[in-house]
């Protein structure tokens, strides 16, 4: 298991590798000068030149590449330059609060994902498989900001259940920080629930047709037994792939979500660095995002090991 | 019978005392704005949205009023002289920075020195750069020498410019005062998480006595303009800045929120280029001019939220009244052809119109390009990311881009840059020495009246030149409950809330 886990871990460089490379390259190429986006149009030409200087733009490309990825190495990831503030510093104020909506999101996206897809495979081709999959359907298409703006109106403006939307730190005041994740999880959480219910369902349906299963029936399981001991576990692992791959999916729904709930997280911040070309934050967003991507699907690997003891079996042989 | 009039008496009383209420201490004050103000610092600051914290958080040495008026702050009284030169200002006795560091006239020519220290690299020193000199005459007194006469001076000090920072403090934290601010202002600052809110308190020791009726400000950003508005309906937000059009006709006859409309200093229209390709013409920037029906496209595009506009000068500035400024040009095909003939085009010709990515931009867009095509102007539209158009207006690689500016209170700042030769916000690459003098003129005399003239003579050349085709004044918007009471709309937009109060 421990050199499994090594070798996963060592293909994971040449791929940071590359993702620092495309992030590095793609800011860079982004039309636009971001000294003039800083200071505004109201900026006379010597400020400009002098922040361009400052920034380091007079540079050439690969320069500044070298010189970014030595600060990187040293966890210096630079210095906003709309605040002055550290990019690192101010990431590790964003990074928990994206996790803890991650976190419930897919709370959220398993509450209904996995009874609905359950139930939708063990009662295929009746009522109640055809609502699951319409459901999963309208999840999948209603767009994140559109729910978002009609859940405030509704629970929020009209019945007033829940507050509109904001953070506040757990520590501070837990009752009021669940009560403002209810909103943004529903968001982020449905749009997840509806794939992972899909997915489930058909994996269930196939599993269940399997020869083992009728073994297991045979022995006079009941249909419970069946279901939860023997189906779920195999019908699983497409699921933790697709999470695992839905990471990524999910960062770029905080984007919106939290645009909408202003939610300070990492999303609200890396939207708001790219509107502003603020540089550094920029490309400590989508380092950590990649990175984040990356030990992810270290994890979804080993946790398929876990799930499927065939996977280990192979690697090890 | 006696009872009703007992009940009227009653009805009167109550309604006389809700009117005339005297401002009542106590509550959080809750803003949501557009962005997330960035730099704290006054002589750092970049950002627009900045100015909105600023406004509680400093005083500056002088405001302007509802009707840009300049009025007292922090100096109480001024004199001009030396034909304009010489600013010397009486200021308030007896006031503190929120760290206990006395205001006076050192204060004041620190806060300058700070501005003008070209290691410190601040944005207001291209504002302020006629400044030679600043003279400490007494405690009170403070003398600032310019190197010409420059009318618009106080107008800048009634912006960052003019926002007076702690010396103390400045010399303590550099440019952490983005982080940390210390002003003399009716608020002071307790903390700022970034995206997320900035918090402000009441100062007690603040000269106007009359002045911090609520006891916090809490602003909070909303980026998405539906979300902000939600939140003042969820009775989350007390006041917001700025709201979609589509939403200023509900508003308007909503029962419980309220609207304020005003026309702001903000200026919109297109940029043409006149120094190369096909504008370079005169004839057939005059011939487009003419083919564009402003009414129209205000209706079709801003319904009630923008007014037609045929200069740099919005309602409320004094330069308004000039008739070349605010006589909206009738659309006139006849005049379009002929100046197509004239030019050589008879049949029309091409070019493409740059704008910024938005469902306005593009929209505007459209509707002149229908307009022209009436005689046979063909205009390409072509769809570039903000700040691509900048660099592009920037190095005049263009023919026409729809662009406009924010606006300030004086009218130099909405029309010297933009028409004077090689200025920095020239972007037709206009030149015209008339203009120039008469710009310059403008900047020495110090009547209004004597100003309006040398603009009427601008405004002439700049509607025969066409370097800028100035389409339409947006207005400016804040919604509010009905708990913020004695709130002021002042056109720079700015929300000023030293004398705000919430009623329970």
């Amino acid at each position: 298991m421990s050199r499994f886990l090594a070798r996963r871990l060592l293909l994971t460089v040449p791929v940071l590798f590359f993702v620092s490379v495309i992030v590095f390259a793609i800011i860079a190429l982004i039309p636009g000068d971001p000294a003039r986006i800083m200071l505004g149009e109201e900026a006379s030409r010597e400020a400009l030149a002098g922040l361009r200087k400052e920034m380091g733009l007079d540079r050439p490309l690969t320069v500044r590449y070298v010189i970014w990825v030595g600060h990187v190495l040293k966890g210096d990831l630079g210095r906003s330059v709309r605040d002055g503030r550290p990019v690192l510093e101010t990431m590790l104020q964003k990074i928990p609060v994206t996790a803890e909506l991650a976190a419930t999101s897919l709370v959220v996206a398993w509450a209904i994902a996995i009874p609905m897809g359950a139930l939708a495979a063990w009662k295929r081709r009746t009522v109640v498989d055809y609502a699951a999959t319409t459901v999963a359907l309208a999840g999948i298409s209603i767009p994140n900001f559109w729910l978002g703006i009609m859940l405030i109106y509704l629970l929020a403006v009209n019945y007033r259940l829940l507050p509109p939307s904001g953070y506040v730190e757990p520590w501070i005041d837990l009752s009021r920080n669940l009560r403002l994740m209810v909103m943004p999880s529903i968001v982020l959480g449905t749009a997840l629930a509806a794939l992972v219910m899909r997915l489930l369902r058909s994996s269930l349906i196939e599993i269940l047709a399997t020869d083992y299963i009728r073994t297991a029936r045979a022995k006079g399981l009941g249909d419970r037994g069946v279901l939860l001991r023997h189906a779920m576990k195999n019908a699983m692992i497409p699921v933790a792939t697709i999470m695992g791959l839905q990471l990524g999916g999910l960062l770029g729904g905080a984007v919106i979500t939290e645009t909408i709930f202003a939610v300070p997280g990492i999303g609200r911040l890396a939207l708001e660095a790219i509107l502003t070309r603020d540089y550094p934050m920029v490309q400590g967003v989508v380092l950590f995002a990649a990175i984040a991507v990356v030990l992810v699907n270290v994890f979804v690997d080993l946790v398929y090991a876990a799930l499927d003891p065939r996977i280990r079996l192979e690697e090890a042989g | 019978m006696k009872r009703v009039a007992v009940l009227v008496l009653i009805a009167i009383l109550a309604l006389t005392a809700a009117t005339f209420a005297a401002p009542r201490r106590g509550g959080t004050l809750r803003v949501g704005l557009n962005a997330d103000p960035p730099n704290m610092d006054p002589h750092q600051s970049t950002a627009a949205v900045d100015r909105q914290v600023f406004q509680n958080l400093y005083d500056k040495l002088v405001d302007i009023n509802k009707d840009l008026e300049i009025v007292p702050m922090l100096a109480t009284s001024w004199t001009i002289g030396e034909g304009g030169r010489v600013y010397t200002f009486r200021l308030r006795p007896n006031i503190v920075f929120h760290d206990g560091t006395p205001f006076n006239a050192e204060a004041v020519k620190a806060n300058f020195d700070r501005m003008m220290d070209r290691s410190f690299n601040s944005p207001r020193f291209s504002e302020i750069n006629l400044v030679s000199a600043v003279q400490v005459v007494d405690p009170l007194t403070v003398r600032i020498t310019l190197q010409k006469p420059y009318s618009p001076f106080l107008s800048i000090l009634a912006d960052r410019a003019g926002m007076m920072v702690s010396p103390q403090a400045a010399q303590r934290l550099g440019r952490n005062m983005a982080r940390e601010p210390v002003g003399t202002g009716p608020y002071k600052f307790v903390e700022k998480r970034p995206q997320e809110r900035i918090v402000l308190e009441r100062f007690d020791r603040h000269w106007d006595s009359a002045a911090g009726n609520a006891q916090q400000i809490v602003y909070r950003p909303f980026t998405d303009e539906n979300a902000r508005l939600a939140n003042l309906r969820a009775g989350e937000l007390d006041i917001i800045d700025a709201v979609a059009p589509a939403e200023v006709p509900k508003l308007k006859t909503d029962p419980v929120l309220k609207l304020s409309e005003i026309v702001g200093l903000e200026w919109q229209g297109m940029w043409i280029q006149v120094e190369s390709g096909i504008f370079a013409n005169k004839a057939l920037r005059q011939a487009l001019n003419a083919a564009i029906d402003r009414r129209t496209l205000v209706r079709v595009v801003f319904a009630e939220t923008a007014v037609p506009a045929n200069g740099p000068f919005p309602p409320g500035m004094f330069t308004n009244s000039i008739t070349a400024n605010s006589r909206i040009p009738e659309r006139n095909l006849d005049l379009a052809r002929q100046k197509l003939r004239e030019g050589g085009q008879p049949n029309g010709f091409a070019f493409t119109l740059k704008v910024s990515p938005g469902r306005i931009p593009q929209q505007v867009a459209q509707v002149i390009q229908s307009m022209a095509a009436d005689v046979g102007i063909r205009i390409n539209i072509e769809i570039v990311e903000f700040g691509a158009l900048l660099s592009q207006l920037d190095a005049h690689k263009f023919d026409a881009a729809l662009l406009g500016w924010s606006g300030r209170p004086d009218p130099d700042a909405n029309i010297y840059g933009f028409f004077v030769t090689g200025g920095g916000l020239n972007n037709s690459a206009y030149a015209n020495s008339k203009v120039d003098t008469m710009l310059d003129a403008a900047r020495i005399l110090t009547t209004q009246d004597q100003r309006r003239r040398a603009y009427t003579d601008v405004m002439n050349a700049l509607n025969e030149d066409l370097p800028y085709l100035f389409l339409w004044w947006p207005k400016n918007y804040k919604v509010y409950s009905p708990k913020l009471q004695g709130f002021v709309h002042v056109p720079d937009g700015m929300m000023r809330f030293r004398h705000v109060w919430l009623s329970p």
